[in-house]
């Protein structure tokens, strides 16, 4: 119990302080891996809480996300070594007030709600594998079948705005030099 | 104790495959060859480039190792030979694997070079053409053994080997994973001769010896995976379990070396358009295919 205990905060603080330096940098390499190992360290939070399948699959699909988000930051920023001293952040003020805000709010969730009684003995990791296979395929599929069909339209409709529109005209003078 | 055996295993499918590998191009067998070669790049000098990410630059070629170890940690060489039976076996593999990713990029990203820098980049679109190649051939598996734990898979495979039940995931897997180890001809992110060396360029010295070990660690633990998924794991006669997991583990890792030694390195484009465009559509009809016998045969 304590050594579960010990582990989950170990990681727990080893995420916030990936988190924090996803901000510290100005790479924008290191500032998406910075948060791919962020959240690695989450899934290794979920395995400590002996939630093995969402630890597993936590782990593996931060690694491509974060991996193709490190290279749409490095197309879109203009400095995206970091090396050229640009100051990428904007907005300080708010962004701090907002920070210490939802801080605020998510401690006092954490403080003020009233958890369950904590369950002594996690089921088998194998039995809540089925457990969740069961959930998705019973209450929960419409909600996840609805955010599957959202985000493949999103990524379809953001394929197709980034094609460049070859216009009648632009074709025209391609084919005709003259 | 199986820690220690699993290990050494690896360490000496690495040395016979790295043996192969410089018999097969060099034309000559020579047991001594890769460990003169690793204490050759022990000895020579290790060179940084200029104002690299040094992070990124020294932790690429030691998280390439650590990951395909890891993933060999949950394939077993018999049915108690395994460092660790996790319940979602199956699907640690492709999590662990993953990271190979993140390694390139960290490699390509790291020495502040262009070739490098193109030849990490690249991997990520080869993974973007892959990836599903690797994991909808494992469903079928999974769907096959009702389990992710990959003990129960290889037992699933006692009576029909996955390689006769499901052929076309195999085929899949098989290409897939020869993409992930990024080997001929799905080379693209070291591509000598094009990218000279890519991710591979600015390394040397101790560096290159643990990119090198690391990769050839990478074949060896995908080869274990077709084993355990597709080739029946440590099923076979007379010999013991173990024995047999090394064989077919060795036979499929010397299968890929050679098959990347007569094909031509193939296109990025043409990796992804034919990964989409039939890749895609032929793994989900393995996955019919399989849920249709799963439900009819007994």
């Amino acid at each position: 119990m304590y050594a579960q205990a010990f582990f989950v905060a170990v990681f727990g603080l080893a995420a916030i302080g990936f988190g924090v330096w996803v901000f510290r940098t100005s790479s924008m390499v290191r500032s998406a891996l910075a948060l791919l190992f962020s959240q690695t360290a989450v899934g290794c939070m979920f395995l400590a809480m002996q939630t093995e399948f969402l630890g597993v699959l936590q782990i593996m699909m931060m690694a491509t996300e974060m991996s193709i988000m490190a290279i749409f930051m490095v197309m879109f920023m203009m400095d995206p070594g970091g090396m050229g001293g640009m100051d990428m952040t904007h907005q300080k003020r708010f962004s701090i007030g907002a920070g210490v805000v939802a801080a605020g709010v998510a401690i006092a969730v954490a403080v003020l709600a009233d958890w369950a009684p904590v369950s002594a003995e996690a089921p088998a990791a194998a039995m809540q594998t089925r457990e969740l296979g069961r959930e998705l395929l019973g209450r929960s599929m419409m909600i996840f079948e609805t955010a599957g069909i959202t985000i493949l339209t999103a990524m379809i409709a953001a394929t197709a705005a980034a094609i460049p529109v070859q216009t009648p005209a632009h074709s025209d003078e391609k084919e005709n030099p003259e | 104790m199986s820690v220690a055996v699993v290990l050494l295993a690896l360490l000496g499918s690495v040395w016979l495959l790295a043996v192969v590998e410089g018999w097969t191009t060099t034309g000559r067998l020579r047991l001594t060859a890769p460990l003169l070669s690793g204490v050759a790049h022990l000895g020579r000098e290790s060179i940084v480039p200029r104002t690299p990410d040094r992070l990124f630059f020294e932790a690429a070629p030691v998280l390439l190792l650590v990951v395909a170890v890891l993933a060999a940690a949950v394939l077993p060489l018999a049915p108690t030979l395994v460092i660790a039976d996790m319940a979602t076996g199956a699907l640690f593999v492709n999590a662990a694997l993953a990271y190979v990713l993140v390694a390139l990029i960290m490699a390509g990203w790291g020495p502040n070079g262009a070739y490098a820098m193109i030849g990490g980049w690249r991997f990520l679109g080869q993974l973007i053409a892959y990836a599903m190649l690797i994991v909808m051939p494992i469903t079928g598996v999974a769907m096959r053994a009702e389990s992710l734990v990959t003990t129960v898979i290889v037992n699933s495979q006692d009576s029909v080997w996955n390689i006769v039940y499901q052929p076309l995931g195999l085929v899949l897997f098989i290409i897939a994973a020869m993409a992930l180890a990024f080997r001929a001809p799905f080379d693209l992110p070291v591509a000598g001769g094009e990218l000279g060396g890519g991710v591979d360029a600015e390394y040397t010295g101790v560096r290159l010896a643990v990119l090198r070990l690391a990769r050839l660690t990478l074949v060896v633990t995908l080869a274990l995976a077709t084993t355990v998924f597709y080739l029946g794991g440590w099923h076979g006669p007379l010999l013991p379990p173990w024995a047999w997991s090394l064989i077919k583990t060795l036979a499929v890792a010397v299968s890929m070396l050679l098959a990347g030694r007569y094909l031509p390195r193939i296109r990025e484009a043409d990796l992804m358009r034919w990964c989409w465009t039939l890749g895609i559509p032929l793994a989900l009809l393995n996955i019919i295919v399989v849920g249709i016998l799963v439900l009819v045969v007994p």
